[in-house]
């Protein structure tokens, strides 16, 4: 394991301090500007999801139109928020598990400023009118060797510390870490070179873009959020891993299963047959790495039930992991070509699907590891657990309603579309009720993360609590379970000496 | 940074230079959180749960069935068959006949005509091998169209493209109130029938043509070998048209 070392707990908790303290910068920018990114897809989100049912909202303006807000509300809240929480999560989490101090956090940080520049044109770009038209690649077409760039600019140091790391042994964290930073520019260089530079048929193009969406979520956000929650519920809980051979054959089932997903969005399209049936089931499929890695984290978890519901980090990841298995039911109950693959084909269902992974899954976990690693880095405890309880229970209104309306408005949606002899409007009208839910559950997640991103800038301006003493959601600040609590620079009677174990 | 890992070591505890309270102050500050962490302890090896495999065991089956019904790799048929000819949308105004193909269209109404026809070539176009000859994989009747043409508006007296004279000597002139339609339609029929496959349209244009030809010709009476070979062995005029272009089959006319 990770922390077997010959030194004793006084001396790695300095290590580790240490670590923490030497990745303070960038991890600090990533979180924070990946929130800020967040705070303009959600806006967008709504402007966008409002067109849907109120044609006239905000119409007099071109830079408002929907095909250019939606656009580029999806891509800020995947570049923008969804990298960034990663890039955040995976410096710092690389860094703990290889048990090194970073050494190129000037560099990170300022590949961190490009990449946020490329987002910045990117979005700037989409919403002037410059789009390319293929979802989640709407970026101007000179944005992307920016972006990819700067990436590597970013996770070489990750790499460079996993190959000097001083042990053996790998922990699952780090195989659904490394995974995830060899696939996506596997993924990225693929899908922008065959689209961008030698463009071919535009049916299979299409294709191509259809497998590069799901490729990111099932090849990257998914083995992060995976690795980060392998991570994070051990060693919060102080519980082992369930069984460790179930999270083995879950990361290598995502590896072996899930590059064939993707293309089940063209079906019937004149590409080859049984392309559409391989995406299919590979998609069906993602069934098994989701609900074993699901499984062994919540086998693992609800030994410490009280725990879950104290611990921000824990509620959070967890959350995330029932996302997770709502997500994997989804993806077969979508997917059965003859029945449900014709509803959900061209329905929001494909929408509601991304926002249930990329919100309900993976941006939970990034929230449990953010409310994980911001005090360590800042040195200070969160402000306000009312903040973190509100900033929880809105989120998962929002998210259930998107939820629900992935799976049944976009059936419903669906079923509209393939009565051909009526008239649009009576599909628009089956719609209706379902645009309202998507607007209403984006104000819901505004709403929620209002409060975050007030907590998370109080964090940034080190206004947090000065205390030895974790903020804990069900226990007040003086009564927590590690003793009593001492001012975090006035070492106490309850300081961290005191109470080290 | 200042950890206190990297304050001199070699100095005894109790000199004076070091106040021991304040270090480990320092220590304590630094490590407030990382202190009380939890260590990553080890593996697991639990048994996995029955109705995990069970569950994974049922969606393997679906999956397995989603992948059973992929058919072969590239079977194009399955997505677009055969003669697909788009229907009319149900509550749509009276446009008219639903569009065809131009070869299916043309061969629909050939084979109406092709009802004078068989009495003698047959319902399946082989003749009877001793009075009739077959119309399937004639030469005549395959490639250049012009003699096809001539054939059936003039008649045939004596050999035919095998150099056989079959037993009934001539075949009379069908061209007598036939149209241009009629005549594309039947030609184009004869054509893509039988087992003969040219794939190609006779356009209403190229008929007419044909018409003007028959009528124009220097000797009345049906055609011969010898008038064929000299004159007859080319194309009738006119711009071909693609065999899957939609079009009226009450009209031969194009659809919009």
């Amino acid at each position: 394991m990770s922390s077997d070392t010959s030194t004793n707990p006084e001396q790695d908790a300095v290590l580790r301090a240490s670590i923490d303290r030497s990745l303070r910068h960038p991890v600090m920018f990533f979180l924070t500007s990946g929130a800020a990114w967040l705070a303009v897809s959600i806006i967008l989100g709504i402007v966008s999801s409002a067109k849907v049912h109120s044609p006239g909202f905000l119409d007099s303006c071109s830079w408002l139109t929907y095909g250019r807000t939606q656009a580029a509300h999806l891509n800020a809240l995947v570049y923008g928020w969804g990298f960034q929480a990663a890039f955040g999560v995976i410096v710092w989490l690389m860094s703990r598990l290889s048990r090194q101090e970073c050494r190129a956090s000037g560099l990170i940080l300022t590949a961190g400023h490009i990449w946020n520049l490329g987002v910045s044109i990117g979005i700037l770009g989409i919403l002037g009118g410059f789009s390319t038209g293929m979802p989640w690649m709407e970026f101007p077409v000179f944005a992307w060797p920016v972006i990819l760039i700067s990436y590597f600019a970013i996770v070489i140091w990750s790499f460079i510390q996993f190959k000097v790391r001083p042990e053996g042994h790998v922990y699952i964290s780090q195989w659904y870490l490394m995974a995830a930073l060899i696939w996506f520019p596997w993924v990225f260089i693929t899908a922008n070179v065959l689209l961008h530079v030698i463009p071919g048929n535009p049916v299979m193009a299409a294709g191509i873009n259809a497998w590069y969406k799901s490729s990111l979520i099932f090849l990257f956000f998914t083995p992060i959020a995976l690795g980060t929650a392998f991570y994070l519920v051990p060693k919060v809980s102080g519980r082992p891993i369930y069984s460790y051979s179930l999270a083995k054959l879950g990361f290598w089932s995502l590896a072996v299963i899930m590059p064939w997903a993707g293309m089940q969005k063209l079906t019937g399209a004149p590409i080859p047959y049984f392309l559409p049936y391989l995406g299919a089931t590979a998609t069906i499929l993602f069934f098994i790495p989701a609900i074993t890695a699901a499984v062994n984290l919540l086998k693992t978890a609800i030994s410490s039930g009280d725990l879950v519901n104290n611990s921000p980090t824990l509620r959070f990841t967890m959350a995330g992991i029932v996302g997770l298995m709502v997500m994997a039911g989804a993806a077969v109950f979508l997917n059965i070509p003859g029945q449900t693959l014709e509803l959900s084909q061209f329905s929001m269902s494909g929408y509601g699907f991304e926002i249930l992974s990329l919100y309900g899954f993976f941006s939970f976990v990034m929230f449990g590891s953010i409310y994980f690693i911001v005090p360590r880095i800042t040195r200070r405890e969160w402000l306000s657990r009312r903040l973190i309880k509100m900033h929880f229970f809105i989120s998962i209104y929002g998210i259930v309603l998107i939820a629900l309306v992935a799976i049944f408005g976009g059936i419903q949606q669906g079923i509209g579309q393939e009565e051909f002899g009526k008239s649009y409007i009576t599909i628009a009208e089956r719609t209706f009720p379902y645009a309202w839910a998507v607007t209403i559950s984006w104000i819901f997640i505004l709403i929620s993360n209002v409060f975050f991103f007030m907590h998370l800038t109080v964090m940034w301006l080190r206004l947090g609590r000065r205390s030895n003493h974790p903020t804990l959601l069900n226990t007040e600040h003086g009564h927590s379970p590690h003793g009593e609590e001492g001012d975090i620079d006035n070492c106490g009677p309850g300081s961290a000496s005191a109470s080290a174990h | 940074m200042s950890s206190p890992s990297q304050q001199p070591t070699n100095k005894p505890d109790l000199d004076e230079s070091i106040n021991v309270t304040k270090a480990h102050g320092r220590v304590d500050r630094e490590t407030a959180a990382t202190a009380r962490e939890e260590r990553l302890v080890d593996n697991g090896h639990e048994p996995v749960s029955l109705w995990v495999i069970v569950a994974c065991g049922i969606v393997l089956l679906i999956a397995g069935g989603v992948l059973g019904k992929a058919g072969t790799l590239f079977s194009y048929g399955s997505t677009f068959q055969e003669g697909y000819v788009r229907g009319k949308a149900p509550g749509a105004g009276d446009e008219g006949p639903v569009a065809k193909t131009a070869l299916a269209a043309f061969s629909g109404k050939g084979a109406k005509i092709y009802s004078k026809c068989n009495g003698c070539h047959g319902a399946d176009g082989r003749g009877d091998g001793a009075n009739y000859p077959s119309l399937a994989g004639s030469k005549w009747v395959a490639g250049d169209t012009q003699k096809l043409a001539m054939v059936i508006l003039n008649g045939l007296q004596g050999p035919t493209s095998t150099g056989k004279v079959y037993g009934a000597g001539i075949m009379p002139a069908q061209g007598a109130g036939m149209g241009a339609e009629d005549l594309a339609g039947v030609m184009t029929y004869i054509r893509n029938s039988f087992g003969n496959a040219s794939g190609d349209v006779v356009t209403v244009e190229m008929a007419q043509a044909a018409l003007e030809l028959s009528a124009a010709r220097a000797k009345g009476g049906p055609v011969n070998a010898e008038e064929i070979a000299a004159d007859h062995m080319t194309m009738l005029p006119g711009e071909a048209l693609d065999p899957m272009t939609l079009v009226n089959p009450a009209t031969l006319k194009p659809v919009e």
